[in-house]
């Protein structure tokens, strides 16, 4: 599938099509700027590509730990953390890449917040303004641009670092918010924004806290929304990644058309099949009806449409042994260790183990000082301090291999073996699809074949074995369905020839199908999460509400994208962050950018400012104190990098759904909360680098 | 803006003003009544003349700001000068302030002990000089060790395993006990002695920060959606009641609520039903009782609590007297 990423893997290989042969070519001769990068390499060097991946990621894991991810109750649990944190990071984001911080922004959503209360209240005597909200809100709107103004203003004045003079906004508008609320009605908390009864609340109210109840709203057509969204939805993705994948007939192949609509009305025959019958018998004989009908769609569709190609012969060689060997292995012995140890025992493995634990301690720290010791990676020449560093490394090691089989119980070694092995056999199955797609397309098919079975034997092992009733149901079902993917992809893309050049009107037509399908699937599930039925309401389904904070922070989010991606001004926020001397050589009012940068920020910590006014009614003077960094964190987690000029919003906004899903994965798993930090540390951690490894990637592709 | 400013010198020039003139008055009388009773008159000249320090980490906020008013109005009932320092959390201002009020001569000193290390000096001094030491509101594991008579206040476990009795009668068999800040001792303490007392099972957890109230709230709420058996919800902190309110409201759940101290939000909301009780430490008494005890200790030789901590709280706010101390709040003094 990256065949031009690793263009010296391809040259050292005896290319096998034609295609690669021309694209051995252009990688030895051309100009490698213009080599055809596929969609799957256009997509990989997204800067928000590793936010989107760790988020799945998170979520299937939480997913599989906690009752409340997957319910729409978690969903709106997730989304409400998400909307405020989100709003922020997207904001921050922008101003990021354009190369600066603003440490204010979190106390400046609760000032916003505070200002607008005072507006609005009557403090008596005092003397408070008892505004309309007609005059407060877009009062206090001008006062963020002011604050936003005097950020940037005194950043280029001074040329200090943003660090510096934003502390500084820090400090003064805290200060601001305990002074003003305890002068004027001697109190921390300030309430409340309802006292404008009569001046403009019964308007602003709904607009800024309006909550969708989702169990008084039932939709009896939900689930066939659902099942129609999602299926046609991602039936319509895939098409059009065949479409953006595939070489265009020179004519259309009619003979093809029939096949596509049989395969289409059996998949539709097999849906309505598997939703009118009950028992395991019906639902199998459902599920091979689909996977048949689907593939021949598919098949249908290529010959329609796309040119065919010699398959070639099956190669099995080279490394291509060893991957496909060892990830079938890998799945079994995942397999092997879910049936070996005991789904119920609490037994710590220490004591499992008995007297065998120390050999392994030994083994572990051993093989590490080994290792420390023949790789000499410290660089020591002092035999002594050879001898330390040599020493400390296997006591550490051997100590932390005590540690993790002191702190695992046989359940939890249970299932981290069962994770290890089957997703490390996963990868080496999709290595060797890579590697197999050099030999030729045969090779990759069989491969492809191959992994298949073993993600459809994976899912009725997981039915069969696991005590989670989840996971017997929900996962075996997405497992299966991918194993039906990635065989209807093996097959495809064996008969059909790889695209390796562009095709506009092939590409225009395939991003606009994918879009409608990813749509679709949108549809599908937002129905799911905002409206119940009958049955969920007689079952007692809990409550959940959503709240249009979340529409605001979607909108934000496309109103940043927009603005980063498509206008001029989008240009300047990478340019004055890449380099804003050369920047400001080259035309880019870099002054007056990097201010209104400060002045949007400034403009989203008001709209989350009412948000949480609206909301809450009445705010603390510590609201949003010390935000700023979370804010940061989920920028940097999108995708969005520290010294500026990279980065995404809409990244950013991902990022800020994997900090709520790290906050509220924790009490929705019950796990002791002091173990937060440690975690969100973690995956800090592992963001940054993931993304560094993608920037990467992305940057030598280029 | 300017007519506020304005307004608050004019309120201090008042206050100074009527200060100075209570003291002229109260010297005036003491001269004029002093032929009716003799004992009176040694006793009022004599406490004229007594000047008690109380030096606080006081921050001035809402809670101190209450505090500060019980120890003015003690010190006026008993008729003696009242020096009030807060150091706003400072504990080497705190300490300065200890050893100026040594070395002015002061005749009594109560003192909170935030952090006892930077005032034990000060405060052994003044204990070695025969100065009456009190502490106030924290310090009640050091008391005894500084040699202070006694400590007004409230201790966090104390004031925990009161809640605790309260969900015994309202029936709550498991508790979550939400805590806004995820390393504060005061705080887990609570949750401790809510657990010494409770019948059932009390999971104490960091929720989030007051600072970010719809992670709180989301975070009770996915705590309390993970486990359908919990039915009351203990927040130890105003603010976290309030947000915990909200998520069972939003999750529509019945909860068992208690909480800890007094916001306006959350009187309101234990009138309307919705919160069963909130912890009050009562600190008007924390300022009142220190003077009052300094007074009889100076003029009478009187200590009181026979060594043991003299405990302010907790009181609890109900549906029953919510409304009571609606208005003593806003007067003040709740």
């Amino acid at each position: 599938m990256s065949e031009s990423a690793d263009t010296a893997d391809a040259e050292a290989v005896e290319p096998q099509s034609s295609a690669e042969k021309a694209l051995a070519a252009s990688a030895a001769g051309g100009d490698e700027r213009l080599a055809y990068r596929g969609v799957f390499q256009r997509l990989f060097v997204r800067p928000e590509i590793g936010a989107i991946v760790g988020a799945a990621a998170i979520w299937a894991f939480f997913w599989a730990v906690s009752r409340e991810f997957g319910t729409a109750g978690g969903a709106a649990s997730i989304l409400d953390v998400s909307a405020t944190l989100g709003i922020m990071a997207v904001a921050v984001s922008l101003l990021m890449i354009g190369g600066e911080f603003d440490l204010s922004s979190g106390a400046a959503t609760g000032t916003f917040a505070i200002i607008t209360i005072l507006l609005v209240k009557d403090v008596g005597d005092l003397g408070g303004a008892g505004l309309s909200l007609w005059v407060a809100i877009p009062l206090s709107l001008i006062i963020a641009l002011g604050l936003g103004w005097a950020n940037g203003t005194m950043v280029e004045r001074t040329a200090l670092p943003s660090f510096i003079v934003t502390l500084a906004t820090f400090f003064i508008l805290r200060g601001f918010k305990l002074g003003f609320s305890k002068l004027m009605i001697d109190n921390l908390t300030v309430g409340r924004i309802s006292e404008a009864e009569g001046r403009g609340y019964e308007f602003w109210e709904p607009i800024f806290a309006f909550v969708w109840v989702r169990n008084d709203h039932q939709l009896g057509i939900r689930d066939a929304l659902y099942t129609i969204g999602v299926v046609g939805g991602l039936a319509l993705v895939a098409f059009a990644l065949a479409e953006l994948s595939f070489v265009r007939r020179e004519k259309l192949n009619s003979g093809g058309v029939p096949v596509l609509a049989a395969g289409v009305v059996g998949v539709v025959a097999g849906i309505l099949f598997l939703h009118n019958s009950d028992g395991v018998g019906a639902n199998t004989v459902g599920a091979v009806i689909i996977a048949v009908a689907g593939l021949a769609a598919f098949v249908g569709f290529g010959l329609w449409r796309f040119t065919p190609q010699a398959a070639g012969g099956v190669h099995i060689k080279d490394s291509l042994p060893m991957y496909l060997g060892g990830g079938v292995v890998l799945v079994l012995l995942g397999a092997i260790c879910a049936v070996a140890f005991d789904v119920d025992s609490q037994e710590s493995v220490l004591d499992l183990l008995g007297f065998l634990r120390w050999p392994i301690i030994l083994a572990v720290g051993g093989g590490f000082a080994a290792r420390a010791y023949l790789r000499n990676d410290s660089g020591h020449t002092n035999t002594l301090q050879a001898v330390i560093n040599v020493a400390s490394i296997g006591i550490a090691t051997g100590f932390g291999a005590y540690a993790f089989m002191f702190m695992t119980t046989e359940q939890g070694l249970r299932s981290i073996l069962f994770a290890v092995f089957v997703l490390a056999g996963l990868g080496l199955l999709g290595l060797a699809a890579t590697q197999a797609g050099r030999a030729s397309p045969a090779t990759r098919g069989v491969v492809l074949a191959v992994t298949a079975i073993a993600l459809a034997g994976l899912a009725f092992f997981i039915r069969d074995q696991s005590a989670s009733e989840k996971f017997r149901s929900e996962l075996f079902g997405v497992l299966l369905a991918t194993a039906l993917v990635v065989l209807v992809w093996g097959v495809i893309s064996t008969m059909f020839e790889r695209r390796t050049s562009d095709h506009e009107a092939a590409d225009n037509l395939g991003s606009l199908v994918a879009k409608i399908g990813m749509g679709a699937i949108a549809v599908g599930m937002i129905a799911k999460m905002l409206f119940t039925t009958d049955d969920e309401l007689a079952a007692g389904v809990a409550r959940a509400q959503f709240r249009i904070s979340i529409l605001w922070f979607l909108g934000f989010t496309l109103f940043a994208t927009w603005l980063l991606g498509r206008t001029k001004f989008g240009s300047w926020i990478f340019a004055v962050g890449g380099n804003k001397q050369a920047a400001r050589q080259i035309g880019v009012p870099a002054a007056r950018t990097k201010t209104q940068l400060f002045m949007i920020v400034a403009v989203a910590a008001w709209l989350v400012g009412l948000l949480l006014a609206f909301r809450l009614d009445t705010v603390q003077s510590v609201a949003g104190n010390g935000l700023e960094f979370e804010y940061i964190i989920a920028a940097v987690v999108g995708g969005t990098l520290l010294t500026g000029g990279y980065g995404s919003a809409f990244g950013a906004s991902i990022g800020a759904i994997i900090m709520a899903m790290s906050k509220q994965g924790i009490p929705s798993a019950r796990w002791n909360s002091d173990w937060r930090f440690a975690f969100l540390g973690l995956i800090l951690l592992t963001a940054v680098i993931a993304n560094n490894f993608i920037r990467t990637k992305a940057e030598a592709s280029r | 803006m300017k007519k506020m400013r304005w307004l608050a010198v004019l309120l201090a020039l008042v206050m100074v003003a009527a200060a100075c003139g209570s003291d002229a008055a109260e010297e005036t009388t003491g001269g004029d009544t002093g032929g009716d009773d003799d004992t009176e008159e040694v006793d009022v000249a004599q406490s004229g003349d007594l000047t008690f320090y109380m030096i606080t980490h006081s921050d001035d906020g809402p809670f101190w700001s209450v505090l500060k008013r019980g120890a003015e109005a003690a010190a006026a009932d008993v008729g003696v000068e009242m020096v009030w320092q807060g150091s706003n959390n400072d504990a080497n201002v705190q300490a300065e302030f200890i050893d100026a009020a040594v070395a002015a001569g002061a005749d009594g000193i109560g003192a909170s002990l935030p952090n006892v290390d930077a005032v034990r000096p000060g405060l052994e001094a003044a204990v070695a000089a025969g100065i009456p030491v009190y502490t106030i509101n924290s310090g009640v594991n050091d008391y005894v060790d500084l040699g202070a008579t006694t400590h007004v206040g409230q201790t966090e476990i104390i004031a925990g395993e009161g809640s605790g009795l309260r969900f015994n009668d309202a029936g709550a068999t498991k508790i979550l006990c939400g805590r806004q800040e995820p390393d504060n001792g005061a705080l887990i303490e609570r949750c401790q002695g809510l657990a010494n007392t409770f019948n059932g099972e009390v999971i104490s957890e960091f929720m989030d920060l007051d600072a970010d109230q719809t992670a709180q709230e989301a975070a009770i709420n996915a705590a309390l959606a993970a486990d359908p058996d919990i039915d009351g919800f203990m927040g130890v902190g105003p603010v976290i009641t309030m947000s915990g309110l909200r998520a069972a409201d939003a999750l529509g759940r019945d909860l068992t609520i208690g909480g800890f101290d007094i916001t306006p939000e959350l009187l309101d909301a234990i009138e309307a039903g919705d919160v069963m009780f909130t912890v009050d430490q009562q600190q008007y008494l924390q300022g009142y009782i220190p003077i009052i005890l300094m007074y009889l200790e100076v003029t009478n030789s009187n200590t009181l609590g026979g060594g043991l901590p003299i405990l302010t709280g907790p009181g609890f706010v109900t549906g029953d007297n919510a409304s009571s101390v609606k208005a003593l709040v806003e007067a003040g003094t709740r």
